[in-house]
């Protein structure tokens, strides 16, 4: 381990950057997730259309491929667009943290569209017109009874989404983000120790995801505090 | 910057090239991962904390840490310890094949592990009690009452799966091994025609995702043909 020694700054500063992703990912993973499952649940035959077109092609295709795609594809637009302007310009780009911050949260946002849509179904019918009953308008209908409840049934599924996200950011690496798997690619290059130094990767990672798992267990437990008397 | 078609006829046949790799990637790991899951379920069920307790930390550490990184621990990691050098392993993991499919199929086998284990648990209780009355011992019951229910339950869980599998080939990639996504990479960094290539290929996963989830219905339909509708 001591060939590590004079890597750990580096490590923490690549960690930042994951958490960095993870962050943006997951509120841009929540947006999409939404706006699809309000997509399909809307009567609307385009909207229809649309998320299950967004739900079938980043279900179905690689992770990596996403990111090479948005990452390179975007690349050679910007460019193209930039030389209408200044031909002098070779070479724009998207920062690859934000390609990639974009594309996971696209990705692992075709999964949330159906954790969501799954979860608002989920919610008794029987607690919605007891709402009603009670005079609610819709809004307040929303936010006091629809979310709560649909809340509880999505937790389970959206931490493993999560976890996804996390896994995910190790990919952006291939283009070129100095996170950790970066650092340690870095790091062999001087010291010739890889295993060491994909092995601290991996335990950074573990890391998170235990810090993850743990706080969805925490929100599930908060999640359902008024049923622990019902059952 | 136009969309060039024929750029997209002439390179999906090249990758298609790929799709032999591709195919024995997948294959090959979905059925040790499948072996692999079978033996850590069973140890986790054996309720012996020496075999319970190895599976359990096998599994979280394969489930929470990405697999992209697991593959470069077996590949590049490996090789630092002159005891892997020398060891009978080492035409194995020499090779980026060998190492990929080591990787795929320790990852795959952690999630199909739990997997099998939700099916396990959802077996109703009311048949294992029938089963009991019947006199059927502990392995019995085992073979003919839990396994034929906890697959058909697993079924959906694992299609899930082994489509997550399909997809995780394509990082096979970065350790230069030619799969499709490999091969689509050079023709990029050649033509760098990012749109046009990595669009057809990633019709062509979706393709393979469709029919992976036609064949594993089809399944789910077969093994649920004594279940009262």
């Amino acid at each position: 381990m001591d060939a590590v020694s004079g890597w750990w700054d580096d490590y923490f500063w690549g960690s930042v950057i994951v958490l960095q992703v993870f962050i943006f990912s997951l509120i841009l993973m929540i947006i999409f997730g939404l706006l699809g499952a309000a997509a399909k649940l809307s009567n609307n035959f385009i909207a229809n259309k649309i998320a299950n077109g967004y739900t079938v092609v980043f279900r179905g295709t690689p992770e990596i491929l996403v990111i090479l795609l948005l990452y390179f594809g975007s690349a050679i637009s910007i460019t193209a667009i930039a030389q209408i302007f200044n031909p002098e310009i070779k070479f724009l780009d998207i920062p690859p943290v934000w390609a990639g911050t974009i594309a996971i949260g696209l990705i692992v946002g075709s999964y949330a569209t159906e954790t969501f849509r799954g979860a608002f179904q989920g919610v008794q019918p029987g607690s919605v017109e007891a709402a009603r009953a009670l005079g609610m308008s819709n809004l307040q209908t929303f936010i006091y009874i629809r979310t709560p409840e649909m809340w509880r049934l999505a937790l389970p599924p959206f931490g493993n989404h999560m976890l996804s996200l996390i896994k995910d950011t190790a990919l952006i690496s291939i283009i070129g983000l100095n996170e950790t798997l970066f650092v340690a690619k870095q790091a062999i290059s001087t010291t010739g120790k890889p295993f060491t130094m994909y092995i601290v990767v991996g335990g950074i990672y573990l890391a998170f995801s235990s810090v993850i798992t743990l706080s969805v267990m925490a929100l599930e437990r908060y999640g359902s505090r008024h049923m622990r008397d019902a059952r | 910057m136009n969309f060039d078609f024929s750029l997209v006829t002439d390179s999906i046949p090249k990758m298609l090239v790929g799709v032999g790799l591709t195919f024995q990637l997948m294959f090959l790991s979905a059925i040790i991962g499948l072996v692999l899951a079978v033996v850590l379920l069973l140890m986790r069920l054996s309720g012996k904390w020496y075999l319970g307790w190895p599976a359990q930390v096998f599994i979280y550490v394969f489930r929470g840490t990405p697999i992209l990184v697991q593959i470069f621990i077996i590949y590049y990691g490996l090789p630092q310890f002159e005891a892997v050098r020398d060891s009978i392993f080492w035409p194995i993991l020499r090779e980026p094949f060998g190492s990929a499919v080591l990787a795929l199929s320790l990852n795959t086998g952690a999630y199909v592990s739990e997997i099998l284990r939700g099916g396990v648990l959802g077996v109703d209780r009311g048949v294992l009690e029938a089963a009991k009355a019947l006199g059927l011992s502990a392995r019995q019951k085992f073979i003919y009452i839990t396994a034929p229910i906890a697959t058909r339950l697993a079924i959906p869980a694992y299609s899930n799966d082994f489509i997550s599998l399909m997809k995780a080939t394509s990082l096979a990639s970065t350790i230069t091994l030619m799969d499709m996504t490999g091969i689509a990479r050079t023709i990029v960094a050649k033509t760098f025609a990012p749109y046009e290539i990595f669009i057809s290929l990633a019709i062509i996963y979706m393709i393979f995702t469709f029919i992976i989830q036609k064949a594993f219905g089809r399944f789910e339909r077969y093994m649920s043909k004594y279940v009262n509708p």
